[in-house]
């Protein structure tokens, strides 16, 4: 168990919040592939180490949060201290649009 | 022959006799245990959206995280980012809605919720105790006095809690979606079962 800083409600216990993925960098809707539009959805960098992650705190202000967490460790810090990690690049070949808040299914 | 009014009726099973009250089916039961825990469906409850930093919020004159009463009696709680929970007496939805000005501040939704959430009011001592067997949130006197406001997970319930002393004594008001609130309360009422909790009737506010 471990806590999440919310920009909204302060410190609280990651139960009150649902993983909404790796924060990676989201295709051209205009120009992507199927391919393209698979591995941004359902591809994983899944790094040991620090990663920029999405949170929902769905009990609390049902807003996104973004984080840094440390995947080993569980340690997690606000998005905006430390040195940032990068964005997850999506696999060679693909064209890197803007960065997303999150990914995966809701 | 005079036509019968329609009667509201709470979510949770009432305690004991029952009466009617602003068109609601209440508890009658009075308790004087020091923990109680009491049904507030019937207060008027309105939800309104709007910019966090516009006009409307100036008015409602408390951010998230807070709570404040009005001229009125009306209690104002900041219950999320650009959220606020407003409760009043019961059958003064439409006069609480009409209260919020909402001219010139971009998108603002009032809504009454009344009849679509439950409401319930843990009082005593120990209240504080009890709450904390099923909520994550420290609540001590340091960290959340009296007129804080929050939302959180209480049994697994995402539930607004606002505390609202009465007369001095801890008082924490449970707002929740109407579906849950049985499961709320008997949740609440097991958990103060150590402390002598008793359930009592309807009062405001």
């Amino acid at each position: 168990m471990f806590q999440i800083p919310c920009p909204h409600c302060g410190l609280r216990n990651v139960a009150e919040f649902r993983h909404a993925g790796e924060q990676r960098r989201r295709p051209d809707p205009q120009t992507a592939t199927p391919e393209e539009w698979r591995t941004y959805l359902y591809t994983q960098a899944n790094d040991a180490g620090w990663t920029r992650e999405t949170w929902y705190h769905r009990f609390g202000c049902r807003r996104f949060v973004g984080v840094q967490r440390h995947t080993v460790t569980n340690e997690v810090r606000p998005a905006d201290t430390g040195p940032a990690p990068s964005v997850a690049s999506p696999p060679a070949g693909i064209d890197a649009g803007a960065p997303d808040a999150g990914g995966g299914a809701m | 022959m005079s036509e019968a009014l329609p009667i509201a009726r709470s979510p949770l099973r009432a305690a004991g006799p029952v009466e009617t009250r602003s068109g609601w089916e209440v508890s009658a039961l009075r308790s004087d245990a020091a923990l109680r825990l009491a049904d507030r469906t019937p207060m008027a409850k309105v939800l309104v959206r709007a910019p966090g930093g516009g006009q409307v919020a100036a008015r409602l004159g408390v951010t998230n995280g807070s709570a404040r009463r009005d001229e009125h009696g009306t209690l104002i709680v900041g219950s999320g980012p650009g959220d606020w929970l407003l409760l009043g007496a019961p059958g003064c939805a439409a006069e609480l809605a009409a209260r919020v000005e909402v001219e010139d501040d971009g998108l603002v939704s009032v809504l009454d919720y009344t009849h679509g959430r439950a409401l319930m009011r843990l009082t005593g001592p120990a209240a504080a105790q009890t709450l904390a067997k099923l909520c994550p949130i420290d609540l001590s006197d340091r960290h959340t006095p009296d007129h804080t406001a929050f939302r959180s997970s209480v049994a697994q319930v995402a539930t607004d809690v606002v505390r609202d002393d009465v007369d001095g004594t801890a008082s924490y008001l449970l707002h929740c979606e109407r579906s849950s609130g049985q499961h709320l309360f008997d949740a609440l009422y097991d958990a103060g079962g150590e402390f002598g909790i008793e359930p009592d009737g309807f009062a405001e506010p």
